[in-house]
């Protein structure tokens, strides 16, 4: 392929290699250093005049340092006279803050919308094109006024059930929150298999939540789905109750595993049969905390994006399938 | 009409007062408070809200005229099309506009006179330009499907173009389309009211149980089931309409392959998703089974809902929505259906389907909108307005 540049921000070097070995090309040279005052200082290595320029990089780890830098990359690609420039965002930062709602003391605060002003940032800076996958809202696509490729981890979790989790075609699949049981539905009506959520209930303001499970679980495989595994408090305590109420074992598959804060030993005490999660945020470190973490690759889905967006083919092949 | 006025905030309301009333100001309009209130609806119907909401506040409508102009052409005989024309009787220079908006079934024409009289104020020289848009058009199409467009977008890009500096909705359909504008957005709740409506109006309502009529709306039937106290049951299957599909569905088959790295099987595609029959999530036997949703519009998923409920053991089935859009055979379909009662707010008038089936029952929210208006002129907080509000709704 001509005319194609990958280049690799410093959130997730392993998984920009293995998207660039898919597509048979050299991550482009880049060297992102910091200056003693902690500003971050790029230097694009080769020409990108009149190419088409790919920067992966995951909203992961140091987030705002890692978004600064994506911003500042762009930028220099653009200056550099590139033709078009993309960016590669496995993990969206900041998507959680895509609305004006958070209450604190039962007030609506003047929260901001922070996911918008990330979108605005990326389009000021000079992006022309984002690639990015299970956004927490499909509507943040809306946030930013050029194309946004929103792909899913769908058909990846999809496989992996069918190949790991032996009896699935008589588990439940489970939605910790009420909010996640769309996603939930599409994957059982994929299965063909039953579906059961979990919902909180809080007695007072201030006390802890009682959650309550809607619908059958017992001696059954149970399986949680839900995008982001962030502390872990939320699929812990839905594991437990699962398995009090009958499972046999419990499965979680989340899109990103970010695990911050005292998620690993949470995991760790819990009873877990494997935590699923994709290699959007590095992984290594985890793994090698707790046995029960497993990575699927999502490298394929993101080079054959990449292919097809620089092909000028269409990318909704990859809505259904998990590519080689 | 409601059979009688109904008043959330029995106690603590600061400014609760009967209506008509004025306070210190006479009911005329006073450059001194320096805000006007305008409707930009063509129709009798739709002002109707606009009416109530400038009683409670104490003032008059603000004088404009908006009509059709039928638009013939040079050598037509009849007319060929028609523009909307909108015209501003008074002054509005330095002044805090607020246009209040309802979207009727003609929802191409309501978009257009926004867009014309906010673009007349604009170049009048209002100070702000606030719409009170109860129910926003189009927020149905927030997400990308199917090389569609996001038109939700698009209006707030017109919307912010045509010179609004802010909006007042109510219960948008998802919270995200916030994000979608340049300016201020303050998504009030009409869920107070019909929590309201439920305490005061079903007589056992300990015993009832809140329906998600499709996973979409578990949110909102759960914050509504936390607010209650009551239980929580979800449906799920093939009378769903198709639009809760996944969000992205753009189909085309592969193109041949170019040369890469690796070569080898193709994996097998994955089988098409089929729809199962309904099914119930939770258990609604010897219950009340109350329907939450934000919009009821084409009531065909509602009437199948209250059919699988009732055969499972629902013994009353109510519907509560904000926004009751009631269109086509709506009122006829309720009217032979299973449901008890439909109540919606008066966001959107339906006076003519009220007519058409005595089910329908209104819950008055103009007094939400009064307040919000009042407060944002005066620059005071709104945080009062979403005192029992959880994060889910």
């Amino acid at each position: 392929m001509s005319n194609i540049k990958i280049f690799s921000g410093s959130s997730h070097q392993d998984l920009s290699q293995k998207v660039a070995e898919h597509l048979g090309l050299e991550l482009g040279k880049v060297v992102t250093k910091k200056f003693s005052n902690k500003e971050t200082c790029v230097e694009i290595g080769e020409s990108v005049r009149g190419e088409d320029v790919y920067i992966i990089q995951s909203g992961c780890g140091e987030i705002n340092d890692n978004l600064m830098e994506l911003l500042i990359m762009i930028s220099a690609c653009k200056i550099a006279s590139a033709s078009r420039v993309t960016a590669v965002i496995p993990c969206f930062p900041y998507a959680r803050q895509d609305k004006k709602d958070k209450y604190t003391f039962g007030f609506q605060s003047r929260a901001p919308i922070s996911a918008k002003l990330v979108a605005n940032m990326l389009s000021v800076s000079g992006a022309d094109h984002i690639i990015t996958m299970d956004l927490h809202a499909s509507q943040i696509q809306g946030f930013f006024d050029i194309p946004v490729d929103n792909l899913y981890a769908e058909p990846a979790v999809l496989q992996w059930i069918k190949e790991h989790v032996p009896d699935w075609k008589a588990s439940i699949i489970v939605s910790p929150d009420a909010g996640g049981t769309e996603r939930v539905t599409s994957i059982t009506d994929c299965l063909n298999v039953e579906f059961a959520l979990i919902h909180k209930v809080r007695k007072k303001a201030n006390e802890i939540d009682r959650m309550v499970l809607v619908g059958d679980v017992k001696d059954r495989v149970a399986i949680l789905i839900d995008d982001m595994a962030d502390t872990c408090g939320t699929i812990c305590h839905a594991a437990d109750k699962l398995i009090s109420a009958g499972a046999n074992k419990v499965y979680a598959i989340l899109t990103h595993g970010i695990f911050s804060g005292p998620a690993i030993s949470r995991i760790n005490n819990a009873c877990f049969e494997a935590i699923v999660v994709t290699n959007s945020i590095p992984q290594e470190k985890n793994v090698k905390q707790s046995t029960k973490i497993q990575v699927i690759d999502i490298s394929m889905f993101l080079a054959e994006a990449i292919r097809r967006t620089h092909n000028g083919e269409s990318v909704s092949y990859l809505f259904n399938h998990v590519p080689l | 009409m409601p059979r009688r006025l109904l008043v959330p905030y029995k106690s603590g309301f600061p400014y609760s007062r009967p209506l008509g009333a004025c306070y210190g100001f006479s009911k005329m309009n006073v450059a001194k408070s320096g805000y006007r209130v305008f409707s930009a609806n063509s129709s009798a119907a739709c002002t109707e809200l606009a009416k109530r909401i400038t009683e409670r506040l104490g003032v008059e409508l603000g004088k404009s005229v908006v009509y059709q102009e039928s638009n013939r052409g040079p050598l037509a005989l009849t007319p060929v099309d028609s523009e909307t024309r909108v015209e501003i009787k008074e002054s509005v220079r330095g002044q805090d506009i607020f246009i209040i908006q309802t979207i009727p079934r003609d929802v191409n024409t309501a978009v257009m006179e926004l867009l014309v009289m906010a673009y007349a104020l604009k170049t009048s020289c209002a100070r702000n330009i606030i719409g009170v848009i109860p129910y926003f058009p189009y927020s149905k199409q927030c997400k990308m499907r199917k090389r569609g467009s996001i038109v939700c977008k698009l209006l707030a890009s017109m919307l912010a173009k045509a010179g609004l500096t802010h909006i007042i909705t109510m219960d948008l359909h998802q919270k995200e389309i916030q994000g979608f504008f340049t300016f201020p957005v303050d998504n009030l709740r009409a869920s107070p009211f019909l929590l309201q409506y439920i305490q005061e109006e079903i007589p056992d309502y300990r015993n009832a149980i809140i329906v998600a009529k499709s996973p979409s709306a578990a949110k909102r039937a759960q914050s509504y089931a936390e607010r209650l106290r009551l239980g929580l049951a979800v449906l799920h299957g093939e009378a769903q309409c198709a639009e809760s599909d996944m969000a992205d569905g753009r189909n085309s088959p592969p193109s041949a392959k170019s040369t890469t790295v690796h070569s080898g099987l193709e994996l097998p595609l994955l089988m098409a998703k089929e729809k199962p029959p309904i099914t119930v999530v939770g258990d609604v036997g010897g219950r009340i089974a109350i329907l939450v949703d934000d919009i009821v519009d084409d009531v065909e998923d509602f009437v199948a809902a209250a059919e699988i409920l009732k055969e499972r053991g629902a013994y009353k089935i109510y519907v509560m929505a904000t926004h009751g859009l009631l269109s086509a055979e709506a009122p006829r379909l309720i009217e032979e259906s299973a449901i008890d009662e439909v109540v919606v707010t008066n966001t959107i008038p339906h006076e003519i389907q009220k007519l058409q089936c005595p089910k329908i029952k209104t819950v008055d929210v103009s007094m939400i909108l009064a307040e919000a208006i009042r407060r944002i002129h005066n620059g005071e907080s709104m945080a009062y307005l979403f005192r029992n509000i959880t994060v889910d709704d």
